[in-house]
C-alpha cells in the first residue's frame, strides 16, 4: 500500500520512474543508448549539412580540393544576382496568388457544410480529395500536356468552341508561363486548405449556427462575422504554411519550365540547384541555401513570438 | 418546423439561395449540390482525361481528344510497365525500408522520451523539434556534397537515409506526444504486475500506438512517392530512380505516344491512390498531423 501511494503521487506527467527515491535528474545509459540512432541520423544528416552549408558559403568552395576564403564575398555576389532579385519577385508573384486561390476551397467547404445529408457530404468530399491521392509530379506532368502548344488539351479545347485565337504557348511565352504553372492544379480544392476550412466549419458548435439561423442571419454575414472569426487560428496555420511551401516552391517549375522562358519562372531553389550543378560554384550556392535557410528559420521564429502573445481566444477550430 | 429540422440535423442550413428567409429550406438544396458537383467534375477532370487518353492510340488521341473512344488499346499499359515497373519498385522498396529504420527508431525514441526523465532528455527532444522548422531544401547541396563524399551516389542509402532522417524527426515528436497521453495508471499496473521496461514498450506502448504509427508510414510513403528534387540531383542511373524522377525520364522518352504515357502516369499513381482509398482515414490524419506536428 505504501508502494502504491508513493508511485501515485510522484511529480506530476512528465514520463516519471516509479522508483521515487531518485529524484534529480538521473544518467541513464540505456535511454541515451536507446536515442543513439535518432542522434546519429539527425546529427550526421541534419545538423551536420545545415552547418556545413553555412560555414561554406564563406568560401569558394571546392568540395574535394582546397576552398579559398572569400568573407562575405558569395554573399555580395548574390546581392547582385539578378536572377536571384527575380526569383523572389516570382515568389511573391506565387505567394499572392496561393492566398487568393483559397477562395475555391472555402467556398467549396461553405458549400458542403450546408449539405444536409451527411451521406452526401461524406462522398462529395472524398471525390473532392481523391486528387491528392495522386503523386504530384503526375499532376504536373499531366497539366503539362495540356499546356501542349499543338496536341495540349487546352488549346484543342479552344479550337473545339471556336475561340481558337486565343491558342497559346501557355508556358513557352514568357508572358504567360508563371501563371500557367500557378494554375496547375486548379481547382486547388484537392489539398490542406479546403481539409483545414472544412474541419474547422465542422468544429462549429451546432448551436451557433442555430442562433443566427433563429435570429435572421443570412448566409454572407453569417460567414464574415461567424465562420470566419472562428477558423481564424487555422487560417495563421495555413498561412505560416504556405510562407514555408512557397519558399520551397520548384518541382512544378522545373517539370514544365526549367525556370524559363528567360527566367520568368525560376524560383531561388531551381537558382540554387542551376548555381551548384551547372555553375559548379559550391560556395555560392552554399551561400544561396543559407539564406534561404536562414529566411525560413527567421520567419518561423516571428510566428511562434507572435503566437506566444496571442491570446489564441475564439478558438472554434481545434484539430 | 423549420425548428425541428434544425434539431435533427445539427446544421441549419437553407439552401444556396440565402435571402435569410423560408425560401426553399428543407428542400433538396439543388442549388448547393449542382455547385458541388461542378467542382468535382472540375477536380477530377484532368485525371479522367488521363484514363480516357491511356487507352487511346496517337491516331485515336488526334481524332477525339477528350471522348473515350473504342477499341480500347490495353497494350498501352503493357508497354508503359516496361519503363515505368522500375521506378515502382525502387520508390517501393525505398519506402518500405526507410519505414521500417522510421518506425523502429522513432518509436522507442518516443516511447523513451515520454516515459523517461535523464539528463539531456529536454536537450535532446528539443533538438528534435528544432529541426522541424528547417526545410530540407535548405540543406540540399550540403547533404548531396556529404554523399558524395561519402560515396554513396546512385545508391539506395543514399535515398533510405535522408527520408529516414525526417521520418524520425516528426515520428519522434508524434509518437512522444502520444505516449505521454497514455494513462500512467496503465504502466502502473503494469509495473505492479512486474512488467520491465521492454516488456511494456512490447505490449502496451505499441499496440496502442498503432494508428499513430500507421499514420507516420503512410506520411513516409507519400514524402518518397512525391519528394523530386533529392532523388533527381542523387541518382543519376536509370535502374534506381523513384517514381518522381524517373517519370520525368519516362516523359521524355514517350514524348510523342500519348497512350502510354498516361498510361505510365496511372500506373505510377497506382499504389498512393490504392493506399488512400483504403486508409483514407490514416492519410487525412497525416496530412493535417503534420501540420500539429509543426505546431
Amino acid at each position: 500500500m505504501a508502494t502504491v501511494t508513493e508511485v501515485l503521487t510522484t511529480r506530476s506527467n512528465d514520463g516519471r520512474r516509479v522508483k521515487a527515491a531518485r529524484r534529480r535528474k538521473p544518467i541513464r545509459w540505456f535511454a541515451y543508448l536507446s536515442l543513439l540512432p535518432l542522434l546519429v541520423l539527425i546529427g550526421l544528416f541534419a545538423y551536420y549539412p545545415a552547418i556545413s552549408g553555412v560555414f561554406w558559403s564563406f568560401f569558394d568552395w571546392v568540395p574535394a580540393g582546397d576552398s579559398t576564403f572569400l568573407g562575405f564575398g558569395n554573399y555580395l555576389t548574390m546581392m547582385q544576382d539578378e536572377i536571384w532579385w527575380q526569383s523572389f519577385r516570382n515568389l511573391g508573384v506565387i505567394f499572392v496568388f496561393g492566398i487568393v486561390s483559397w477562395i475555391l476551397p472555402l467556398i467549396a467547404a461553405e458549400l458542403l457544410i450546408s449539405l444536409r445529408s451527411a451521406r452526401w457530404q461524406y462522398v462529395i468530399r472524398t471525390l473532392l480529395i481523391i486528387p491528392m491521392a495522386f503523386p504530384g509530379v503526375v499532376t504536373a506532368l499531366v497539366w503539362g500536356f495540356f499546356y501542349d502548344p499543338n496536341s495540349g488539351v487546352i488549346n484543342k479545347g479552344l479550337e473545339a468552341i471556336g475561340l481558337g485565337a486565343l491558342a497559346h504557348n501557355w508556358i513557352g511565352d514568357p508572358d504567360t508561363a508563371l501563371l500557367a504553372l500557378l494554375f496547375v492544379g486548379f481547382p486547388f480544392i484537392a489539398g490542406l486548405p479546403f481539409l483545414i476550412f472544412y474541419s474547422s466549419l465542422q468544429n462549429i458548435p451546432a448551436e451557433v449556427l442555430e442562433a443566427a439561423e433563429l435570429d435572421g442571419v443570412g448566409r454572407v454575414r453569417r460567414f464574415w462575422t461567424i465562420d470566419l472569426p472562428l477558423m481564424a487560428s487555422q487560417i495563421r496555420i495555413l498561412v505560416f504554411l504556405a510562407v514555408i511551401g512557397t519558399l520551397q516552391y520548384g518541382f512544378i517549375a522545373y517539370l514544365l519550365t526549367k525556370g524559363g522562358p528567360d527566367n520568368a519562372t525560376v524560383v531561388p531553389v531551381l537558382r540554387t540547384i542551376d548555381v551548384a550543378f551547372s555553375a559548379a560554384d559550391w560556395g555560392y550556392a552554399a551561400a544561396l541555401s543559407t539564406a534561404l535557410f536562414v529566411i525560413t528559420l527567421g520567419f518561423s521564429a516571428f510566428v511562434v513570438f507572435v503566437r506566444r502573445k496571442d491570446t489564441g481566444a475564439a478558438d472554434g477550430g481545434e484539430m | 418546423m423549420s425548428a425541428s429540422s434544425v434539431i435533427m440535423d445539427g446544421t441549419a442550413e437553407s439552401a444556396k439561395g440565402r435571402r435569410g428567409a423560408v425560401v426553399k429550406t428543407r428542400k433538396r438544396q439543388f442549388g448547393v449540390k449542382t455547385a458541388l458537383l461542378l467542382f468535382v467534375v472540375v477536380s477530377l477532370a484532368p485525371y479522367l482525361f488521363m484514363l480516357i487518353t491511356s487507352f487511346k492510340t496517337n491516331q485515336q488521341f488526334a481524332e477525339n481528344f477528350w471522348q473515350p473512344v473504342f477499341p480500347m488499346h490495353f497494350e498501352n499499359f503493357a508497354v508503359a510497365w516496361d519503363q515505368v515497373a522500375p521506378y515502382l519498385w525502387n520508390s517501393i522498396f525505398v519506402s518500405a525500408a526507410s519505414i521500417v529504420a522510421i518506425l523502429v527508431i522513432a518509436s522507442i525514441a518516443g516511447f523513451v522520451l515520454a516515459r523517461y526523465r535523464f539528463l539531456g532528455g529536454g536537450v535532446i527532444y528539443g533538438a528534435v523539434l528544432v529541426l522541424m522548422a528547417v526545410p530540407s531544401i535548405t540543406s540540399l547541396i550540403p547533404l548531396f556534397v556529404l554523399m558524395r563524399q561519402l560515396g554513396m551516389l546512385n545508391t539506395y542509402l543514399a535515398l533510405v537515409i535522408p527520408y529516414t532522417t525526417g521520418g524520425i524527426i516528426l515520428g519522434t515528436i508524434l509518437i512522444r506526444n502520444f505516449v505521454q497521453g497514455i494513462p500512467q495508471t496503465i504502466f502502473d499496473a503494469a509495473r505492479m504486475d512486474g512488467a520491465s521496461d521492454l516488456r511494456m514498450y512490447r505490449s502496451i506502448m505499441l499496440p496502442l500506438s498503432l494508428p499513430v504509427l500507421g499514420t507516420i508510414a503512410l506520411m513516409t510513403v507519400s514524402s518518397v512517392w512525391n519528394d523530386f528534387f533529392w532523388p533527381l540531383l542523387v541518382i543519376s542511373d536509370n535502374s534506381l530512380r523513384t517514381v518522381s524522377v524517373g517519370l520525368q525520364f519516362f516523359q521524355g522518352q514517350n514524348a510523342t505516344a500519348w497512350g502510354p504515357l498516361m498510361a505510365g502516369y496511372l500506373i505510377a499513381s497506382l499504389p498512393l491512390v490504392i493506399l488512400f482509398t483504403f486508409l483514407s482515414k490514416y492519410f487525412l490524419a497525416g496530412v493535417q498531423g503534420g501540420v500539429t506536428g509543426a505546431h
